[in-house]
């Protein structure tokens, strides 16, 4: 059984960091891996997103419109952008902080507050404004692998094992060393939440 | 051995640690900018960022002239720079392996063009490999030099965008060391003048027919037949990964070495088939070398050629190929979503400077390709035309030259980057010619580094970072050339450089301006934020205009009108809304403090 994982969000939120500490675990739990790397202009504030395949064997790194297992969205309106990409079963992973697009800042287009409210009857949406709650515990850097502890916590949950030392380690092999505590007290409220 | 998880990039750089390689070579450019950062990490190499992909390429020759193991990466368009040197350079018999890295850009993510680099390595009669996961990558990487070393053929491997930045599973070995032998005076082999070039027309003619003969059982392509002889489909790269998700039960040959093609062995296996089906992105490459040798095969008629092939686009070709069934899969039908533009990040100096321009009376402005390319997209849309590094100051000219009107404006923009790269020999040829009747307004933007690639060193960095040993003076090197009046404005002092510019625009002559502002991201600026005070705000958005992240109208309690707000956590404290606000509703936060206090 493979999982498919979806990331989306804009440049400079740390998504290439979500790849990597996912991808290192998922190798360290002894499963192939295959990851899309975030695709765009990282770092300009337009869209990315990415991707990794988890299971026994994986070919392609691309997950197949309508197969994602989970969508990790850094942003509500990129949770909008990517839903299609999911199961119905498909589980979103929300941090609730808005973003403006330029579009919207402009007042040339409307934030679609409506439509993303509309996901919550199709799927199964945990969410969490990891933006505030990264800020509270440390700084505004750390929301994203306080997603990474909500994944965690859902492969768990569908009985799909990744242990948690695993996540840790792989946490430590990739943010700077005095980081390291604070980025898993992100982990942690994510797993707990 | 170790187990690791790895980008193409990454693992391109690992097999050339492991092959022994000597010397890497750069300039960064989007997908495979991180295939020298990832070389940089092993002592063993020689690596450099070099001014530019021609000056990279012959670095890396320089290397295999003198018998080390080179390579040479660049993005696809890098090669059009290089290919003067290249086209004399495969003549040689390659004496260090060489490897040339193209990362070519199906569906255009980050380019200005999808040139499909297959054809540039026929053209300049390299041998061509082709990978399709990291593990491929490193392995191709080794046995594409050693390749090189046989035949004595320059090797070019070919990888796309995805690949590139797509990690997965690589096994580690350890290195290999090879002697320098050092490079052979021998001129009649090295200098390509005519009498020495002349023979080199057919040697090369030779030199791949033997690389086509070992081709015939190479390891690099694999064949996977099936019991059924009715389809057989050639592929090769990422594709062969999406093909084999769709878990088809038809034959198919995956070629890892794309060029040549082994005729005898294409001739042998498609006559087996009833039909032969290419899938590739871009052109037809491997359809047409396979129609050459007079196999019968279809592709391009199925598959687009443009865009990439993912899983979907191929199960959707192969069942207009009749391969497969139609699909039973409803399509998905997604609502149009709001785009998200990149946009200049919070803080960046060149906000500034595209403010002040779009309220100017510029008449045309030419753009140039680094992170002010940005400048073409919303909010200020202020780029007539963008078209390769370096082009804007040649294309300025050339409009100069032929307008009857000459006294409209034109303001013409380079960044220190692309000015170092290939922008300068175009400074000195605007001299040329010049006769005081125009009105051009240059704006060298110099954000101290190669900012859109991830902030990598260039000529001026290190005249800002002691980390940087070049150090040179856009507005020296100009007045250097000829240039009497070349001045240096702050970004973030928009009044000033307002209106510095803005008398420039309105007067006649060449004007030329280096507008210094360190990269907010490189440099990381943090300083402290600004708000907005609502009861001074009159909602005009000459702030919001500027496109800053952290600004947005918002309602705020008992204030009927929208009014501007920032925010706090995202701010980085540039000033420029501040400045651009005719009421100074936008106020300092440490002023702030005070005041509470």
């Amino acid at each position: 059984m493979n999982k498919n994982i979806l990331l989306s969000g804009m440049g400079g939120q740390g998504l290439v960091l979500m790849t990597d500490i996912i991808c290192e675990a998922a190798l360290k739990a002894g499963y192939e891996v295959k990851s899309n790397d975030v695709v765009g202009l990282s770092q300009r504030g337009g869209m990315v997103w990415g991707n990794v395949r988890i299971g026994d064997k994986v070919y392609s790194p691309n997950i197949r419109e309508g197969q994602g297992d989970y969508l990790l969205a850094m942003e509500p309106l990129e949770a909008l952008r990517w839903h299609h990409m999911l199961k119905e079963q498909g589980k979103i992973l929300l941090n609730e902080k808005h973003i403006n697009p330029v579009l919207v800042q402009q007042e040339v287009e409307d934030y679609p507050s409506e439509a993303i409210e509309a996901l919550n009857e199709e799927y199964q949406i945990l969410s969490i404004n990891a933006a505030k709650e990264a800020v509270r515990i440390g700084n505004e850097k750390i929301a994203n692998v306080i997603l990474i502890g909500m994944l965690a916590k859902a492969l768990l949950s569908d009985e799909f094992k990744i242990d948690e030392e695993y996540w840790r380690e792989s946490i430590k092999d990739f943010v700077p060393e005095k980081a390291i505590q604070l980025n898993y007290k992100a982990f942690n409220l994510g797993f707990s939440n | 051995m170790k187990k690791m998880m790895m980008t193409g990039n990454e693992a391109i750089a690992r097999g050339f640690y492991e092959a022994g390689g000597v010397l890497a070579s750069s300039y960064p450019g989007s997908p495979t900018v991180g295939i020298l950062s990832a070389v940089n990490q092993y002592d063993e190499i020689y690596s450099e960022f070099s001014t530019n992909e021609k000056v990279a390429l012959e670095v890396a020759i320089g290397a295999s002239f003198n018998g080390a193991r080179a390579m040479v990466a660049m993005k696809h368009v890098g090669l059009n720079i290089s290919l003067d040197p290249l086209m004399a350079f495969t003549e040689i018999p390659t004496q260090g392996p060489f490897l040339l890295v193209t990362g070519d850009d199906p569906g255009l993510s980050s380019s200005q063009n999808e040139q499909d680099n297959r054809n540039l390595g026929k053209f300049a009669n390299m041998a061509i490999v082709d990978p399709s996961n990291s593990q491929e990558a490193l392995e191709f990487t080794k046995k594409a030099l050693d390749l090189s070393s046989k035949y004595n053929i320059p090797m070019m491997l070919r990888i796309t965008s995805r690949l590139c930045h797509s990690r997965s599973i690589v096994t580690l070995n350890d290195r290999v060391e090879y002697d320098i032998p050092g490079m052979e005076k021998k001129p009649e082999k090295y200098c390509m003048i005519p009498s020495n070039a002349k023979s080199q027309q057919t040697y090369m003619k030779d030199r791949l027919e033997a690389v086509e003969a070992y081709a015939y059982d190479t390891s690099l392509n694999i064949y996977e037949p099936t019991e059924d002889k009715g389809v057989l489909i050639i592929t090769s790269g990422l594709l062969y990964e999406n093909l084999k998700e769709l878990d088809l039960d038809v034959s198919i040959w995956k070629l890892g070495l794309i060029y040549p093609i082994s005729k005898k062995r294409a001739i042998e296996i498609t006559a087996d088939y009833d039909e032969v089906i290419v899938i590739e992105e871009m052109t037809p490459f491997i359809e047409n070398e396979l129609k050459l040798m007079g196999v019968v095969c279809k592709g391009k008629e199925y598959f687009s050629l443009t865009g990439e092939l993912s899983i979907e686009a191929i199960e959707k070709g192969l069942e207009g190929a009749a391969v497969i069934n139609k699909i039973n899969q409803k399509t998905i039908e997604s609502e149009p979503v709001v785009a998200r533009h990149p946009v200049f990040c919070t803080g960046c100096p060149h906000r500034s400077t595209f403010d002040i321009v779009k309220k100017s009376k510029a008449d045309l402005v030419i753009g140039d390709i680094g992170c002010y390319s940005l400048a073409a997209l919303p909010p200020f849309e202020q780029s007539n035309s963008i078209i390769s590094m370096g082009a804007s100051v040649g294309i300025t000219k050339g409009l100069i030259k032929s307008r009857k009107n000459n006294d409209k404006p034109i303001v013409s923009v380079i960044g220190d980057g692309t000015f170092f790269h290939s922008g300068i020999p175009s400074f000195i040829n605007l001299l040329h010619q010049s006769d005081g009747e125009e009105n051009v307004t240059f704006l060298i933007l110099d954000n101290r580094t190669t900012a859109m690639t991830g902030g990598q060193h260039n000529g001026s960095s290190g005249r800002f970072n002691s980390k940087n040993d070049l150090k040179v003076s856009i507005k020296d090197l100009l007045k250097t050339i000829g240039f009497e009046e070349v001045e240096e404005i702050n970004q973030y002092n928009y009044k000033k450089a307002k209106e510095k510019i803005n008398n420039a625009i309105g007067n006649k002559g060449i004007s030329i301006f280096v507008l210094n502002g360190p990269c907010a991201l490189k440099y990381k600026l943090n300083k402290p934020y600004y708000y907005v005070d609502p009861t001074v705000c009159i909602g005009c958005r000459n702030c919001i205009h500027t496109g800053c992240p952290p600004l947005e109208m918002k309602k705020y309690h008992n204030i009927d009108k929208l009014k501007s707000s920032i925010d706090q956590d995202m701010c980085v404290g540039c000033s420029v809304c501040a400045q651009v606000c005719p009421v100074n509703a936008i106020k300092l936060s440490t002023e702030l403090e005070v005041e509470d206090e």
